[in-house]
């Protein structure tokens, strides 16, 4: 047997944070609300709230580790902090795979930080399309308060890597929009392990931000606990029902409020195993995935990407396309595992790990999937329409003209037996090549959409603030909310939405405390 | 107050094991060769962590893989070795069938992976991120000290969403 040995180290919890080492048997907890979930929409909702003189309890299904716990080691930071190790699969043509965050902070534990507000045109579209009348309006004092609490900025300059120097000279070779990227750090080291849990403590995720900010209120945090379903009475919410990780314990929450803040994929399929259904239908449907797929480019000098910040540009000359690109950096585990390549010619081409840039491209789909709850688990569909894998086509052409332009040798194509691209010309030849879906390796963060938010009851899952409709003392604050993909990183909407929506609930307090 | 995390723990059948084994020379680079027992090691560890239908399919492809060979080779896969093991393996990345050709990926994939999880990989390419790490914290808590301190205290400062409206009393 292999030895499980500990990869990471719990370190010792601050007051009101409980673990699996806390629990001794079955309890009963009661709170005001409880918020399942404690990532960008969970951690945010629960620190406003507890400000505000709540008493909240915030459920994790992940463990709680704190900076010190996050090392160079790569492997084990997946195996802890990411759902299933990371290999959470959509199931269409091609599958995709995607990724959450399993810890107390959520996926803001894992993400790159990209803190973007919702584009214009997106809240114009909720605006006149969803219904979200003045939403841009009432959204931005949301988030400048959130921007302040995250520390939002862009990089300082001694830290950016070669990597993304290169992307900028590329894209400033073809005149193309290029611009600093926003991301809630402060003073940002250059680590680059974003990815795998911030060793510095600079990305100012939920970990370090909110969750320490709720618990300063009074929040009570309790890690390692797997909610099972959200109990109820007729249509309204009484609390939630879970396990402790480990032990089996039952652990019991009666609140007033629940919040249900786990991510587009499992907020619905606890909706649904919880008995709750939707009139709109909508809920688990409508969900968008951002499909990402990556080159990789290798120069003549160094470059050293691991050495950096971490997406410091982002290449917005196609966004009206629905395209962004930046320049990332993967350990060597992980990029070796992207190649096709084996034996010799692997070790070939990965003893020039160190003059390789990585660089990612994020479509904004016009395709929507489903999340089916299977035997109480959740289980993602989503098919990659044809127009999105030409978008994705194009979109890898025009990066590998950036990445030639900026001087690179030789480009690896992220769909199966492509050979290697030598020059901008044969990146062009591409687009008239046919490529099957089922041949592209895409990847994803960034779920969306499958608790819909809008007035009509008969289209959306929840009221604009996440009420759940037909329900009562149901809320949901998470991706799941945004009625359709936004084209950028949603961290910052998901916070934004989740304050307003704490502001709703405190406004009506009386209602939600009775 | 400080307490390990156990890892899920997972152990190949014998026949993965042996079959994992066998790849090695196949998959990874010659100068990982010799690191073949914790590279086999090392994927049960990733595999731990992957939902539990995963690694039934993984186990019982490595079966089909391993059996497959015995009406062409006279041999199960395990014991092929040289131009056998890589013809074999070869047919298999080609893919008779999708199914055929995505184990052969993802044996690639998950034996990569842990092939440049080892020390001795990472050393090679040069890759040290643990005194990279040590060397920029120590750099951001020297120079930006005052920045990192200020905004530590405003995670903490009061800032009311709704100004004056406090829900409940203070509790202690």
């Amino acid at each position: 047997m292999v030895a499980g040995k500990p990869a990471l180290i719990e370190g010792a919890a601050p007051r009101n944070v409980f673990t699996r080492r806390d629990h001794h048997g079955d309890s009963v907890l009661d709170a005001d609300v409880v918020v399942i979930g404690s990532g960008a929409g969970g951690a945010t909702m629960a620190a406003e709230l507890a400000e505000a003189g709540f008493d909240v309890i915030v459920l994790e299904e992940g463990s709680y580790y704190q900076t010190r716990d996050f090392t160079a080691d790569t492997s084990a930071m997946v195996r802890q902090l990411y759902r299933d190790g990371g290999v959470t699969m959509a199931i269409g043509n091609p599958p995709i795979l995607y990724q959450e965050g399993r810890a107390v902070g959520g996926s803001t534990v894992i993400n790159g930080g990209m803190s973007w507000r919702t584009p214009d045109k997106v809240l114009a579209r909720w605006d006149h399309e969803i219904g979200l009348a003045g939403i841009a309006r009432e959204l931005e004092p949301y988030f400048e308060r959130v921007e302040r609490r995250i520390h939002v900025a862009t990089m300082d300059r001694e830290v950016i890597g070669n990597d993304n120097l290169l992307l900028k000279k590329g894209a400033d070779a073809k005149g193309w929009k290029v611009i600093d990227n926003l991301r809630n750090q402060a003073h940002c080291a250059g680590s680059n392990r974003c990815a795998f849990g911030c060793p510095t403590g600079a990305k100012q995720s939920a970990l370090v931000s909110y969750i320490p900010r709720a618990l300063h209120y009074g929040a009570r945090v309790y890690a390692d606990v797997h909610v099972e379903h959200i109990t109820r009475q007729g249509a309204r919410a009484t609390g939630v029902i879970g396990r402790v990780a480990g032990s089996g314990h039952r652990i019991t929450v009666r609140a007033k409020l629940v919040v249900a803040a786990c991510g587009a994929i499992h907020t619905p399929s606890l909706l649904v195993r919880s008995g709750f259904r939707s009139p709109s239908g909508q809920l688990g449907h409508n969900l968008s995935m951002h499909p990402n797929v990556k080159v990789v480019a290798i120069f003549d000098e160094d470059v050293t990407g691991w050495k950096g910040t971490h997406q410091a540009f982002q290449v917005r000359e196609f966004q009206d396309q629905g395209l962004l690109f930046a320049a990332v950096n993967l350990p060597p585990s992980l990029l070796a595992m992207s190649f096709p390549h084996r034996g010799a010619a692997l070790g070939e081409l990965m003893a020039q790990y160190d003059r390789m840039v990585l660089a990612g491209m994020l479509c904004e789909d016009t395709a929507t999937g489903r999340v089916r709850t299977i035997k109480g688990r959740p289980q993602a569909f989503y098919q990659l329409a044809a127009a999105d894998a030409a978008n994705l086509k194009r979109g890898t052409v025009l990066l590998s003209e950036l990445l030639f332009a900026a001087g690179a040798k030789r480009i690896f194509m992220p769909f199966h037996n492509s050979a290697e691209l030598h020059g901008p010309d044969e990146a062009r030849a591409l687009l008239d090549r046919d490529i099957p879906a089922s041949g592209w390796e895409v990847v994803t963060v960034h779920m969306m959409g499958t608790a819909r938010m809008g007035n009509d009851r008969s289209a959306a899952v929840t009221s604009a603030f996440g009420m759940v409709h037909d329900t009562e003392r149901l809320m949901v604050a998470d991706a799941s909310l945004f009625p359709t993909p936004i084209g950028v990183n949603p961290m910052e909407t998901i916070m934004a939405l989740s304050t307003r929506a704490a502001g709703y609930v405190i406004d009506n307090a009386s209602k939600f405390l009775s | 107050m400080t307490a390990a995390t156990p890892e899920p723990a997972y152990r190949h059948s014998t026949t993965a094991r042996a079959v994992l084994r066998s790849l090695v020379p196949v998959i990874c680079p010659p100068e990982a060769i010799e690191l073949g027992d914790a590279i086999v090691e090392h994927m049960a560890l990733t595999l731990a962590g992957a939902p539990a239908v995963l690694r039934r399919g993984f186990a019982v492809g490595l079966v089909a893989y391993d059996l497959g060979a015995l009406p062409r080779y006279a041999r199960r896969a395990r014991s092929l070795r040289g131009d056998r093991a890589e013809r074999y393996y070869a047919w298999w990345e080609r893919g008779p069938t999708k199914v055929h050709a995505q184990l052969a990926r993802g044996i690639n994939q998950l034996m990569s992976l842990s092939c440049y999880e080892q020390p001795q990989m990472m050393e090679r390419l040069g890759y040290r991120p643990g005194p990279w790490i040590t060397q920029v914290t120590e750099r951001r808590l020297t120079v930006y000290r005052d920045d990192v301190r200020r905004q530590a205290a405003q995670i903490l400062a009061p800032d009311p969403l709704r100004p004056g409206v406090r829900v409940k009393p203070e509790r202690s």
